[in-house]
């Protein structure tokens, strides 16, 4: 039974059902009628926003609250998640911003990197050691690294069971502890989302991961003792010490999840409060689900190179959608946030606010995705031309108006080996409008028809700001080739099913955000056959960008194996050129940035990954 | 009056049963799926993750496993276990004897809660703003709607009905961000977001600690969320008392020579009341089980959003349990209604 007779007959019982109860009860509920479409939601930020409550807001910022100003400055962080329960805090299954920004601050993996420059050093794994064909890798594990957690009045280092003697001793972070979490995470019954990116790299952790093999033994994690984890890779490439600092692969607590002497086992919930175990600079202290989140020093973490000991307190987190966020930053109970897109023009004007204001990379592009083997856009010319035609410094200047980076390709310059503008000035497609007018002439010619026969469709997911940039898009083709291209819209999961599906529309949009910093991630992991945007059937693409390029292939193939970053960067730029240029697959838009505002007492960084690191935080007077 | 109660009851069942039913093929009949996002999960991820939730059985399968978990207590010596998959709403252990009942699903959404946790934290929530917003809404739109049916036609009339007509005409969504932007950023009266309780909750909906600080959180959005009903009420209060106040029955009453006060409060009000008491049952049951608008505007952590978010994110156990949640609490509202028909007028009672 296909989904929509499915759908016919679901329509068709409430009929029948609403005839049939009427007599005797009320109609089938609807849902409860204030529960307005989320876009409305997003009027409220206009309204907010009007220069009449603005003007009034101002007066209030400048000077907080005297009664707070006068005793020392309490030395706690309070920062907005955004609407939502944080999901988890499980490092093994996490996926999203706000609960890697837990973990990431109160766990930290085999190896770390820079939060800004993504520069590689050595985390719980002091040292290691690779092997002659650079594929086994033996982690040497930092000694007397205490597990702790917050008992309720304090943090506290974790025991262990009591021995014979009745003595318990510290519990410290071991090989076996990694080695758990990393079975954990490939363990088909955790189901964790992120396996797959450890499925890539490790030794028989794909076939564990999809029920192929059982054995353990087979997967290439092994604690030798407590202190040398030995981890055996598919491939030797750059970004396996990398891929093993991703918060998949963190220790976790067996003794907590399963049970053990001393304690009862908790199972998915063991990452409630008072249950909680970690061992990193921050350690979870409450958890009011929807509603706020407080992590707590731990001052048992010893402070290690880039991961220094907290000099703030606590971080408390807040939970509120980012209209209300800023509304308490204005009244002083918020310390950073997030600029909601309708407040941008007002914080900017003022003079107070815009002083507080900071445009920050985001490690994310914003692209449009041709269905390379759609009617029209098949044609090579008639995608250069599309993608040459359109102004993105415009888009962010007019539309956008928060720091964008106009994009010439899809690799974000600032992870490892993506090209940077900088040394690539040439690289990528740019808003040329007489280029763009020749090759639709060139297409136009292949095709056999006139501009006016092209029937091109653009599809984007419903929601007001994607609604602005096709509009945007589809004024650029007909200002600038004098084509009419049509819009059309799908709700969000249809969408996804939509463009990654044999019907996938001749161009449609998509963005992509950093897993692990390294172009690998983004280039191939995406765009390669079997990519994110390029499902696959037996090697052979059928939707999405539905592309298969063989010199792109091979190029990103050798990137991903090359050591040498220069050499690598270069190998990412000819992949580049030819997905955006030579034979287009995208169009690139541009490259995300996020407008924050921090109240002048807090001295902060920005972490390029886009979740916070509170350890480099630090509270004025 | 109790066979009425119990057939209503039974009615009851069947409506929850056919609810549940077009709400299960009507999630599943929409495309998209719970685990389809912009980053594409590779396929044997995917199908990990629809193994752990039962997505890889057949339909109809899927369905008989949820009402088995919904409605059949489980009785046994068993010590249940950890997994999300296995919470039930009321569990009870009687010696070594664990009985549970009524596993709602876990949330796909979040990998930590359950349908229950949200009942048990989310719901008590939206139920307290409801509550108050509601008495807010009767506390002024009642007496609002007398005194304009009682002086009908003169300037408190017009005024009454007036502020009723801006009540029902200014949503929520605009009111709500005026109320926050002046007495809380402005005058700071007031706190611009939170809920002033916290779970767990005395017998599981009262705010543990009602000092003072729960109505400072309470009272914009209380506002904010009852100014629309206040405003029907008044309206309907005003028409239906200016029907009742030229029946016959209130004729007598004068004549009889009681009391102006006494014919209003024991004869007329009593009579009109009717009409207002149908609509209460609905609007509290839309009211009390949370409102999106209201909840996001003022950060409260309630029920609403999740009647939208989990049909964004396909969220299936999410959808079934708050769809399923809205249901029963309507109904049991609709024949709460009843109940106060019989008082408010003896017809009704004999029949």
């Amino acid at each position: 039974m296909n989904k929509l007779s499915i759908a016919i007959i679901g329509v068709l019982l409430t009929i029948v059902v609403v005839a049939c109860a009427a007599p005797a009860t009320q109609p089938p509920p609807q849902p409860p009628a204030p529960t307005s479409p989320p876009q409305i939601i997003k009027e409220t930020v206009v309204i907010q926003g009007t220069p009449q409550v603005v003007e009034k807001v101002v007066t209030a910022t400048p000077e907080p609250p005297k009664p707070t100003e006068a005793p020392k400055r309490p030395n706690i962080v309070r920062v907005n998640f955004g609407v939502g329960d944080v999901p988890t805090l499980d490092p093994n299954v996490a996926e999203d911003t706000s609960s890697i920004t837990v973990i990431d601050n109160s766990n930290i993996g085999l190896t770390r990197l820079d939060e800004v420059t993504n520069e590689l050093y050595p985390g719980m794994a002091e040292s290691w050691d690779v092997s002659a064909d650079g594929k086994t890798y033996t982690f040497k594990i930092r000694d007397g690294i205490a597990w702790v957690k917050w008992n309720g009045n304090e943090v506290v280092k974790v025991q262990t069971c009591p021995d014979q003697d009745g003595k318990t001793k510290d519990r410290t972070v071991t090989a076996k502890d990694f080695e758990y979490g990393i079975l954990r995470a490939l363990k088909p019954e955790t189901a964790s989302p992120y396996a797959y990116v450890l499925g890539f790299v490790l030794e028989g952790a794909n076939d564990y991961n999809s029920g192929t093999i059982t054995d353990t033994a087979k997967v290439g994690v092994k604690a030798i003792d407590d202190k040398t984890l030995e981890v055996k890779f598919l491939e030797d490439t750059a970004y396996n010490s990398m891929i093993m600092g991703l918060w998949t692969a963190y220790a976790t607590p067996q003794w907590v999840i399963e049970g053990d002497d001393c304690n009862e086992a908790r199972g998915e919930r063991w990452i409630e409060p008072g249950f909680y175990q970690s061992y990193g600079p921050y350690t979870l202290k409450e958890w009011v689900h929807d509603t706020s989140l407080d992590m707590v020093k731990n001052p048992f973490w010893p402070g290690i190179k880039g991961i220094p000991q907290p000099k703030v307190d606590q971080v408390h987190f807040t939970m509120l959608d980012e209209s209300p966020a800023m509304a308490e930053f204005e009244a002083g109970n918020l310390d950073a946030v997030g600029v909601p897109s309708g407040d941008l023009d007002r914080v900017k004007a003022d003079a107070n606010l815009s002083k507080l204001l900071k445009v920050a990379p985001v490690l994310c592009t914003y692209y449009a995705g041709y269905n390379t083997k759609a009617k029209f856009v098949e044609n090579v010319h008639i995608r250069r031309a599309l993608s040459y035609a359109i102004d993105r410094q415009g888009l962010i200047d007019n539309v956008l108006k928060g720091g964008q980076i106009p994009a010439g390709y899809f690799a974000r310059p600032g992870i490892v080996a993506a090209p940077n503008p900088k040394d690539y000035p040439d690289l990528g497609a740019k808003f040329d409008k007489a280029k763009a007018k020749e090759e639709l002439e060139l297409g136009l010619k292949d095709l056999g028809i006139t501009a006016d026969k092209l029937d091109i469709t653009y599809m984007f997911n419903t929601s007001s700001g994607h609604q602005k940039i096709a509009e945007f898009f589809q004024q650029q083709w007909k200002e600038n080739l004098g084509i009419d291209v049509k819009l059309t819209n799908q709700e969000w999961k249809v969408f996804l099913e939509t463009i990654k599906s044999k019907d996938t529309p001749q161009i449609w949009r998509l963005g992509w955000c950093l897993d692990y910093p390294d172009a690998n991630n983004f280039t191939r992991e995406v765009m390669a056959v079997n990519g994110s945007s390029n499902p696959a059937e037996n090697g052979m693409p059928y939707g999405g960008i539905n592309w298969k390029n063989d010199k792109f292939e091979e190029l990103v193939k050798q990137a991903s194996v090359e050591k040498d970053v220069k050499k690598r960067t270069d190998l990412y730029a000819q992949a580049e050129q030819i997905l955006n240029v030579e034979d287009p697959a995208i169009i690139p838009v541009y490259w995300y940035s996020r407008n924050t505002v921090t109240q002048p007492w807090v001295k902060r960084t920005f972490s390029v990954g886009g979740h916070e690191f509170f350890y480099n935080w630090e509270v004025g007077q | 009056m109790g066979r009425f109660i119990v057939r209503r009851l039974l009615w009851m069942f069947l409506v929850l049963f056919v609810v549940s039913l077009i709400t299960f093929l009507l999630m599943h009949g929409v495309p998209g799926g719970p685990f389809d996002s912009e980053k594409a999960l590779p396929a044997e991820i995917k199908k990990n993750l629809e193994a752990k939730y039962h997505l890889n059985e057949p339909l109809w399968r899927q369905y008989l496993f949820y009402l088995y978990d919904v409605t059949v207590p489980r009785v046994t010596t068993e010590k249940p276990s950890t997994s999300l998959l296995d919470s039930y709403l009321i569990e009870a252990k009687l010696g070594n004897v664990y009985f549970r009942w009524m596993n709602f699903g876990p949330s796909y959404a979040s990998k930590t809660r359950t349908v229950n946790d949200i009942f048990r934290d989310n719901l008590p929530i939206s139920f307290q703003l409801g509550i108050l917003a509601v008495i807010f809404a009767l506390a002024i739109g009642v007496p609002l709607g007398v005194l304009a049916a009682l002086r009908q036609n003169t300037w408190v009339d017009y005024l009454t009905m007036g502020v009723a007509i801006f009540g029902v005409s200014v949503p929520a969504i605009v009111l709500a961000p005026i109320l926050v932007a002046l007495f809380a950023v402005e005058l700071r009266w007031l706190p611009a977001t939170g809920w002033g309780a916290k779970p767990p909750f005395l017998l599981g909906f009262i705010p543990a600690n009602l000092a003072p600080d729960f109505f400072r959180y309470a009272l914009l959005p209380a506002i904010a969320l009852g100014m629309a009903g206040s405003a029907v009420f008044a309206r309907l209060t005003r028409a239906s008392l200016l029907q009742v106040i030229r029946e016959d029955f209130i004729r007598t009453a004068r004549a009889k020579g009681l009391a102006e006060r006494t014919v209003i409060v024991r004869h007329a009000l009593r009579n009109a009341l009717i009409p207002v008491t149908t609509i209460i049952g609905p609007y509290f049951a839309a009211v009390v089980t949370g409102t999106f608008v209201i909840e996001l505007i003022f950060g409260i952590p309630g029920l609403g959003r999740y009647f939208v978010t989990s049909v964004t994110n396909r969220d299936y156990p999410v959808i079934m349990g708050t769809i399923l949640l809205y249901a029963f609490v309507l109904v049991i509202a609709n024949v709460v209604v009843d109940i106060v028909y019989a008082f408010l007028d003896p017809r009704i009672r004999v029949q």
